[in-house]
Parts: structure tokens; sequence; C-alpha cells
């Protein structure tokens, strides 16, 4: 059983093809390891034991008659719950939805249904993605497997768990300002944060639209690609879905040629120690391979962190005012309207939503719009002729993805600003809407340091070559 | 720039939420550090630099209706948290409800 719980998608795509092992056996094997891990792991909110054995089933069925879809037939995945599944449960990690079934499937949800894939389960989240520990889920922490008295990262630490812990192949993850590239930095895998507008996010409950994306969790960026090219796509059902045309992959073996930008603001003060030595000597292996580093200058650096906590708030305010317990979730009935409009959101949503709401509130009220909103926006603009200048010269960018290593549950709960500065490295590719990639690159007293690539926009395959080169190399 | 208590209290109400003492001193001793942090945009310099550009084309269509499947429809239904039949029942609008 151990050999099946080390596939990746590429890997049991190939024991599935051969016949060596069958759907059922590995999804068996992945419910099996939930069943004794996930006690102390807390990674999955919901697990589908009998939908997933029926889709594996079906899926070992289509391959005996000759009809297997393809590279994610009978492959067992986990979703991160703020992601629907028609009739599963879907909280997002809030009480306010603690008992809600979604009523359609998310495209996502669909095109892997169509490839054939089978889902293990719904992963476990910071409420409504809004964290960076998965500690403010309503249901309650999840560990990281690498060392249960640490956090996994967030929002998506639930998805990052499952696949580290080796209780899914892969997952998806979504990321509105690190929610993917972190968990997946502190649990050692890898996190895609594709271009904004490649994924639809029809079917993903919005937190921040402009900066939203849903990505793959994997074990390896062979994997990130495959699960990327089955959610990829516009989507009528998104009108933000551009076409970008067919994903163009580079076949190299080295890094001969590529000019690396290393941002001389992302590699000063603010990283520990661990993290500089690994992040480092990830700099050091690509020049080794014939890559190309090139110190470059990128302002506004601390600017996108603030341009991210103002915008991000404002479209919070408003994209969770539907949350009011009338047509779903959690109702408080009180004998007016408003009452139970107040304490049906009091009741059920969490503290570090309700900071948000209001935040978001403040920054778009008469007075304030121009002083915060309006002028986050240009600073905005600035963000992105940055990137565009600085890309100009370089193919791909690199910074650590996290500052540190996983920290302990606990450490920053109390701490919002601290909190929110573990975005630092990671939110300027949602500012600017661009593909952004986390590779392990080694482990500081066997917590894993993530390595941050950042490509063009629309660029994802070259970014994804990149990064794979790299993942070789730094075997 | 600080919030005061009642500042706080107002957006609250705005966006339907209700604080206990506790809580609103809380969001107030939390909010300032994040106030503080974001104020470092006024330093910006943006004359001149206009909110959006480059974004791909607006792209609308029109607002067709596909209908429902009777599976969401029956998962819709499944959701309300209060009904007559298959119509949504909701608290009186207005402040004084009969009965």
């Amino acid at each position: 059983m151990g050999l099946l719980l080390e596939q990746t998608i590429r890997s049991a795509a190939d024991g599935l093809a051969s016949n060596a092992f069958s759907s059922t056996e590995l999804t068996k094997a992945y419910l099996g390891q939930i069943r004794g891990l996930d006690l102390g792991i807390h990674a999955y909110l919901d697990v589908f034991e009998g939908t997933a054995l029926d889709q594996a089933h079906a899926s070992d069925e289509r391959r005996a008659a000759g009809k297997a879809f393809g590279v994610l037939d009978g492959i067992p995945l986990a979703i991160k719950d703020n992601i629907l599944i028609q009739d599963q449960r879907a909280t997002a990690g809030s009480q306010i939805l603690a008992n809600y079934r979604a009523a359609y499937d998310a495209t996502v949800v669909t095109k892997l249904r169509e490839a054939g894939s089978v889902f293990l389960g719904k992963t476990n989240m910071d409420e409504f993605a809004m964290g960076s520990s998965t500690e403010r889920s309503a249901f309650g922490p999840t560990k990281n497997p690498r060392d249960l008295a640490r956090v996994p990262g967030g929002s998506s630490g639930g998805s990052a768990a499952a696949v580290a812990g080796d209780m899914a192949i892969a997952a998806l993850g979504s990321d509105t300002g690190g929610s993917i590239r972190q968990p997946a930095s502190f649990c050692g895998i890898v996190g895609f944060k594709p271009s904004y507008g490649t994924v639809s996010r029809s079917g993903l409950m919005a937190m921040a639209s402009s900066l939203d994306q849903i990505g793959p969790m994997t074990k390896t960026v062979e994997d990130a690609a495959v699960l990327f090219e089955a959610i990829r796509g516009v989507d009528k059902l998104d009108q933000t879905t551009v076409d970008f045309g067919a994903v163009k992959y580079e076949t190299r073996k080295d890094m001969k040629g590529v000019r690396v930008g290393v941002p001389r603001q992302a590699w000063g003060e603010g990283m520990t120690a661990g993290v500089r030595e690994h992040a480092e000597g990830a700099l050091e292996t690509m020049k080794q391979a014939g890559a190309e580093l090139i110190e470059i200058d990128l302002p506004y650096a601390d600017e996108a962190l603030a341009v991210y906590y103002v915008l991000m708030p404002c479209e919070v305010s408003a994209n969770l005012s539907r949350f009011d317990g009338m047509r779903y979730g959690q109702r408080e009935t009180r004998p007016t309207l408003l009452e139970t409009y107040l304490k049906s959101r009091s009741e059920n949503l969490g503290e570090e939503v309700r900071r948000r709401i209001i935040l978001g509130t403040y920054a778009l009220s008469k007075g304030y719009y121009d002083a915060y909103y309006r002028q986050a926006r240009k600073v905005q603009t600035l963000i992105r002729r940055a990137y565009a200048s600085a890309f100009e010269n370089v193919d791909v960018i690199v910074t650590p993805t996290a500052p540190s290593t996983a920290f302990k549950l606990g450490e920053k709960l109390n701490d919002p600003l601290a909190m929110y500065l573990e975005d630092v490295y990671t939110v300027g590719a949602n500012v600017a809407g661009l593909p952004a990639i986390s590779v392990p690159c080694g482990a500081h007293e066997g917590l894993p340091v993530g390595l941050q690539f950042i490509g063009k926009m629309g660029a994802d395959g070259a970014l994804l070559s990149t990064a794979r080169v790299f993942e070789h190399i730094n075997l | 720039m600080a919030l005061t208590r009642d500042e706080i209290k107002r957006l609250a109400d705005l966006s339907r939420l209700s604080l206990s003492e506790e809580e609103m001193q809380r969001m107030e001793e939390t909010i300032d550090p994040v106030l503080e942090y974001v104020g470092r945009l006024s330093n910006v310099d943006t004359t001149g630099v206009p909110e959006t550009e480059g974004d791909a084309l607006v792209r609308l269509r029109e607002d067709v209706v596909d209908g429902s499947s009777d599976g969401e429809r029956a998962a819709i239904l499944s959701n309300f948290p209060d009904k007559a039949g298959d119509v949504l029942r909701v608290p009186g609008v207005f402040d004084k409800p009969k009965g």
C-alpha cells in the first residue's frame, strides 16, 4: 500500500494504464491514509468514501472497456471547501454555511469530473479564505503534517496538508494573496497560481473577485501542469476568463539563457536566516545550471501589500453581504428583519471576516473612498507597470515564497498585521494578475522552504517549464 | 489614522454586524495598525496615473436565462432556512410585523 501513496498524478496514470493497480485500489489506499492520519491533522472537513469509491469503480470499468478518458481518469483528488461540488456540503470554513449544500458544480469540478477524477473530499481552510494559517476555520485548525505543533499555512492549508500527508495525490486550492503558494511552501509541496483569467471561478465562493484564482497543489511541477491543463479555459459563466491560447511549454534540461530577475526589495531584510540560506542556495543552483541572475529593481514591493489590504477588504465587504441568512446558510430568526440580519451575521461570521468587512466598509465610505480605494487602484497601475518593465529584461522573477518556515499554532493568531505580513512576497502576483508558483527548495530544521517563481502575464507554460527545470536540478 | 469607537460602531451597523464591547475593543486595537500600514499609499505620487490600464477588454454578453436542472432546483429549495411549500419565508420587512 505504501507504494500507492507515493504516486504523483503522472506515475499513477502510468500505473493505471499498465494495470499495475486499479483506481479502486488507489482510492482505497488514500481513504485508508485519511482514516489513519486525519484525526491528528484535520486536512479534511468532509470525506466522500461512498461517492469516491463509486467514481473509482466507474473509472475502472471505463478503462476495462478501453474507454479511459486520459491522464486524470481514476486519480483521487482533494478539493478546497470554497469550491462547489453539487449536493456536497460547502462551508468555506464558515459557521454560516455549516449546513449548506452546493446546488451545482464549479466549472473546475465539472472539468475534472469530465476527465474522470475521483473526489476524495473537501479540505479545511481559513473562513472564506481569509487567513494564512488555517486557524481561522470555524471547524478547528489543520496541523502541518511535517510538525503537528505548526500551522500548514493558509488559507488552502487543508489542501496542502492533504497532499503533503499523502492523503490525496493532488488538490485544488484558491489564491487571492498567496493562499495556494504560502501553504505549499509551509508543507513542502508545489502550489501554482495561474494568470488571472486563465481558470474560471464559477462555483468558487468569491472573496476578492479581482484577485481570486483557482490553482493546483501537487507533489511535482509536472502534476501542476497536468491539473492546470485540465481546469483552464474560457467559461461563459466567468466573464473574466481570457483566451490566452495554447499553453506553450519549453523543453529544456538546464537553465542556459534563462534570465532570472532577483528583486533587491524582496531579498533585503524581512526573511528568516533559514529561508535566506536555502533561497540563496537555490539561486546559486540556478546559476550553476546556466541561468543568468540579474539583480533588478522592483519598486512598490511594500506598497503591493498595502494595495492588497485595501482592495481585498473592499471587495470582501461587497461579496460577503450575500451571507445574510435569508436564502441559504444559518438564520438566527428575530422579531425584525434588521435584528435577524445582525444576529445571523454576527453569530455565524468569525472575527477575521468581520474585521475585513469593517475595514472594507470604511475604505469605501464617503470621504475615504478617494484616499483608500481610488489611490490603491492607482498604485496598482504603477505596480503593474513596474512588473511589465522588469519583464523587459528578465524571463522570470524569483523570491522566497514566505518570510519564514511554518510557524507554531497560535503564534500569530492575535496579531492580524503579523499574519497579513505573511503575504508580503506573494501578493504582488495577485495585484498584477501574474502567474506564480512555489516550489520546494530545501528544509530548515526539518521545515520546508519554498521558492517562488513569477512569470509574465499569460506565459504560464514558460513559468511551469522553468520551475520544472529548477525542481529537477535542485534534487 | 485611528478609528474611534463610534466610527467602528457605525461601520458595523452599515455592514449589518453587531459587536460586543469586548469585540469592539479588539477591532479598535487590531484595525489601527492595519490602517497605519496601508497609510503608506498616500506617500506614493499618483498624479496622472489611471485606476486601470491594460486590462483585457470588458467582455459583455446578453443576460440569458438558462434555467436550472431539477437537481439544482431541489438543492436551492433545500437550502432555504425557512419556507412555505416551495416559497422562501423571510421575516417581515417592516418594523412591526403582524402577529
